[in-house]
């Protein structure tokens, strides 16, 4: 625990934390409303990306295609206002865990599909290979952000810090 | 004075307890509240879907008993052509086995089932998938839909361009022999579109993923089958 924070500068992680754990949120918040925002608009479409998966029957695919996008956008919304950001951390967490493993089991078994994570999604555009590995690197990114906010929910400009008025003392409540 | 001391510290520890009670109390309430805004995102969600299906359909005639592709042909060997108008693919089959299908619908050998199915609205800015397979319905209208679909593939838009407009489809529709009036008002009513979307739904629901999917009797042809020779195969194999 306290091997990254050095004692010749006790202070430091102290002061930056709460403006990575804020710039953390918001990077988060970026992620979903864009990744709802890009699929809200043709939610059989997004029905679609999810049954290219092949993973579950069509009709289920076509309801999981239809909630996500909301779902998305409501986990971006609650990370902006920064209410309960553990909680709502720990959703995204979830989240991009089950798109890693669907990306990942897609790749294993040599489906060629868009991970669908942004819009579009199913099949490919002509000439176009999958590109799995960044797709995956790029939700372990997401996943990392959502870690910290997990480990350390309590960032400035939040409804949450806002509600419990004071900040907390250090290791209490968190 | 030292007794004083401690009342006053005893009572600072119950203040102090209660402030935390009340913090716990109130991190519960905000996750249930959190909570119960990504579900209710969620149902919406599903609402809206439900909202967006539409239930009813017209099937053009010449489509087949499920509505769901324009059959040709009287053949014993089932040719189902899973294809979409925007698909650069489903261009390149047909510039290489658009023949040989026709040759074998019209040596009785095949009954193909065309399904103009919309999976790539996003490759265009005006949904060009589904304004396509639907203008294909109003030419199935007109006893013109294989000509049609030959012609819209001959024309195809690149991809991530605005497609053709509905006046150009008019214009093909024209060129192939459906009466222009019809076609005209079909095509801008978006008459088919509900179609369309049954048609599109059904392909997905049988599992197809990807266009040109070719399924010969319920067998999906692989990448490499889809040639004159392979698909003479498979139908020859199936028949037997």
């Amino acid at each position: 625990m306290t091997v990254t924070a050095p004692n010749a500068r006790p202070g430091r992680w102290a002061v930056l934390r709460p403006w990575l754990g804020a710039a953390a949120r918001l990077g988060l918040a970026a992620v979903w409303l864009f990744a709802g925002a890009s699929k809200v608009g043709d939610l059989a479409a997004s029905g679609r990306a999810v049954n290219a998966y092949q993973v579950m029957p069509y009709d289920l695919a076509t309801v999981i295609g239809a909630v996500l996008p909301f779902v998305e956008l409501a986990l971006g919304v609650l990370l902006i206002v920064g209410l309960a950001t553990r909680l709502v951390a720990g959703v995204s967490a979830a989240l991009l865990v089950v798109f890693i493993a669907g990306i990942a089991s897609a790749w294993a078994r040599g489906l060629a599909i868009d991970c669908g994570c942004f819009g579009s999604g199913g099949q490919l555009a002509a000439g176009q290979a999958p590109s799995y590995l960044p797709e995956i690197l790029r939700d372990l990114g997401f996943l990392v952000l959502a870690g910290f906010l997990l480990i350390w929910p309590r960032t400035p400009f939040a409804l949450d810090g806002w509600l419990a008025g004071k900040a907390p003392e250090e290791g209490e409540d968190e | 004075m030292s007794s004083r001391k401690g009342q006053k510290k005893a009572a600072q520890v119950v203040r102090e307890q209660i402030a935390r009670e009340k913090r716990r109390t109130r991190t519960i309430w905000t996750s249930i509240g959190a909570a119960a805004v990504l579900v209710i995102a969620g149902l919406i969600g599903w609402a809206v879907f439900s909202s967006q299906k539409s239930k009813t359909y017209t099937a053009p005639p010449n489509a087949n008993h499920e509505g769901t592709g324009i059959a040709m042909g009287q053949g014993q060997v089932t040719v189902n052509i899973y294809e979409d108008y925007q698909c650069p693919a489903c261009k390149q089959f047909q510039d290489t086995s658009g023949s040989t299908i026709t040759e074998l619908i019209n040596q009785n050998k095949v009954r193909v089932v065309f399904h103009p199915v919309a999976f790539l609205n996003r490759f265009s800015s005006t949904e060009y998938s589904t304004r396509a397979s639907a203008a294909s319905g109003c030419a199935a209208d007109g006893a013109r839909f294989k000509e049609f679909t030959d012609a819209l593939f001959a024309k195809q838009p690149p991809e991530n361009s605005a497609g053709l407009s509905d006046a150009e489809l008019i214009d093909i529709g024209a060129s192939v022999g459906v009466s222009r009036d019809a076609f005209s008002s079909c095509v801008k009513d978006g008459k088919y579109k509900s179609w369309t979307a049954h048609v599109t739904d059904d392909a997905s629901r049988s599992g197809v993923v990807s266009t040109p999917t070719i399924k010969v009797n319920g067998r999906v042809l692989q990448a490499t089958e889809r040639t004159p020779e392979g698909i003479k195969a498979a139908v020859a194999a199936a028949g037997k």
